[in-house]
């Protein structure tokens, strides 16, 4: 029961972060359709609940809500989360270390040569929990609270997440760009 | 500090989110240690190659006024129901008294008893039209007072436009009407339509248009006590 003044609180608070309620479902579900489905949902749901958000930061408390229609949607259309089971042992060249036996950066050379299509095309490969993870951080500057909130996870998860959805990127990345090197 | 302490932290460290005493700790290991310089370098580049390769892109002007107009279309029924706000601001006592008379006659925060089974169909691809149209149909044999209504988005709307015909080659119109006769009501999502550049008038008569699929499912479960049904 929401009258007009209500109601443009709502939007006024809100529809501000409509492109980065977008930008997630894009990221989350790989179809504009469904993530206009998801965003609109998410914000029907939003607005019937807008009174429990008190006093939380609007775009985290909204961003949850879009997530949580997103995966409701993949799990009704039996939508998979990956384009591939994503095995690290087979994706990742070592295992936790990584990122500290490398020889003087050949990664990060790699990754400096991977067009926006490759890295995009990578970021798709990775299961959602991982890449959604990366979008709030590298595309919506989210902070870790923040991410904490929205993924409900305590902060310590979200750093450690982080960490390993990074790994995976630079190291599928690694891959593409060498095997493109190779011709393979 | 040593390699195993500042990897872990390197990440965070990008992101801003080390405290103070932590960053100086890492970057006093990384002044010393090649390889984990490298892989600080490492974490920014992905980090600049992902923000590159996914920029915040506006969303669709169409998705912001689809927002807009589910939002009033879930508050669209009250319309009968507005406490006049002139009278609020008048007199306190009496604008509580009407507001506590209308919560009671009105029920306005609980979904009215449904007479009668009220069933929302949700139809969004076209492969499992068929399907459902049959299910509907047994369902209004085993309970012909049911209340159905149709609402299909997506690829579910296919069968509501001219000239579509299931796999023997009957025109849905033909089912669409039948059912129609048992008071069935089949509702198409504008937002699809707009979506598909179909235009309205390829829809079928016997259906009607809705602005939105979804915020017309929202309404009837929310607002009309129907049973969502997906298919």
């Amino acid at each position: 029961m929401r009258n007009a003044a209500e109601r443009d609180r709502f939007e006024r608070l809100m529809l501000p972060h409509l492109d980065a309620a977008f930008g997630l479902a894009r990221c989350l579900l790989r179809n504009d359709a469904l993530a206009e489905d998801a965003v609109q949902e998410a914000y029907l749901r939003a607005y019937r609940y807008f009174d429990r958000m008190r006093g939380a930061d609007g775009r985290p408390w909204l961003l949850k809500i879009v997530r949580n229609a997103c995966y409701e949607l993949l799990e009704r259309e039996r939508l998979p989360g990956t384009a591939e089971h994503f095995d690290e042992d087979v994706h990742s060249s070592a295992a936790a270390g990584a990122v500290l036996v490398l020889p003087l950066n050949p990664e990060a050379a790699a990754i400096a040569r991977a067009d926006a299509d490759l890295v995009r095309a990578c970021m798709a490969r990775l299961p959602h929990e991982f890449r959604e993870v990366l979008r709030l951080r590298e595309v919506d500057g989210c902070s870790y609270k923040e991410i904490a909130a929205v993924v409900a996870v305590p902060i310590g998860t979200v750093m450690s997440r982080l960490a390993r959805a990074r790994r995976m990127l630079q190291s599928v990345i690694g891959q593409r760009v060498r095997g493109k090197q190779t011709g393979t | 500090m040593n390699c195993i302490e500042a990897g872990a932290l390197l990440g965070a460290r990008a992101d801003g989110e080390l405290d103070p005493a932590q960053a100086r700790a890492v970057d006093g290991h990384l002044a010393t240690c090649v390889r984990c310089r490298a892989a600080a370098q490492s974490l920014e580049a992905l980090a600049r190659a992902v923000a590159l390769a996914c920029p915040a892109q506006p969303a669709p002007a169409r998705l912001r006024a689809a927002v807009r107009s589910s939002l009033r279309a879930v508050d669209g029924d009250r319309g009968t129901h507005r406490v006049p706000t002139g009278w609020l601001a008048a007199a306190p006592g009496l604008a509580a008294l009407l507001v506590a008379a209308w919560i009671l006659v009105a029920q306005p925060w609980s979904v009215p008893p449904p007479a009668g089974t009220r069933v929302v169909y949700h139809l969004a691809a076209a492969e499992s039209v068929d399907a459902a149209l049959r299910t509907l149909r047994n369902h209004l044999e085993a309970t012909p007072e049911a209340k159905v209504v149709v609402v299909a988005h997506n690829n579910g709307i296919e069968f509501l436009l001219h000239g579509a015909a299931d796999a023997s080659g009957r025109p849905y119109a033909e089912l669409v009407r039948e059912l129609r006769g048992r008071g069935v009501e089949f509702r198409v999502c504008g937002n699809t339509l707009a979506r598909r550049s179909i235009d309205a008038g390829k829809v079928i008569s016997e259906a009607n248009m809705v602005a939105s699929g979804i915020a017309e499912i929202s309404r009837l479960q929310a607002r009309e006590g129907y049973t969502y049904l997906r298919l």
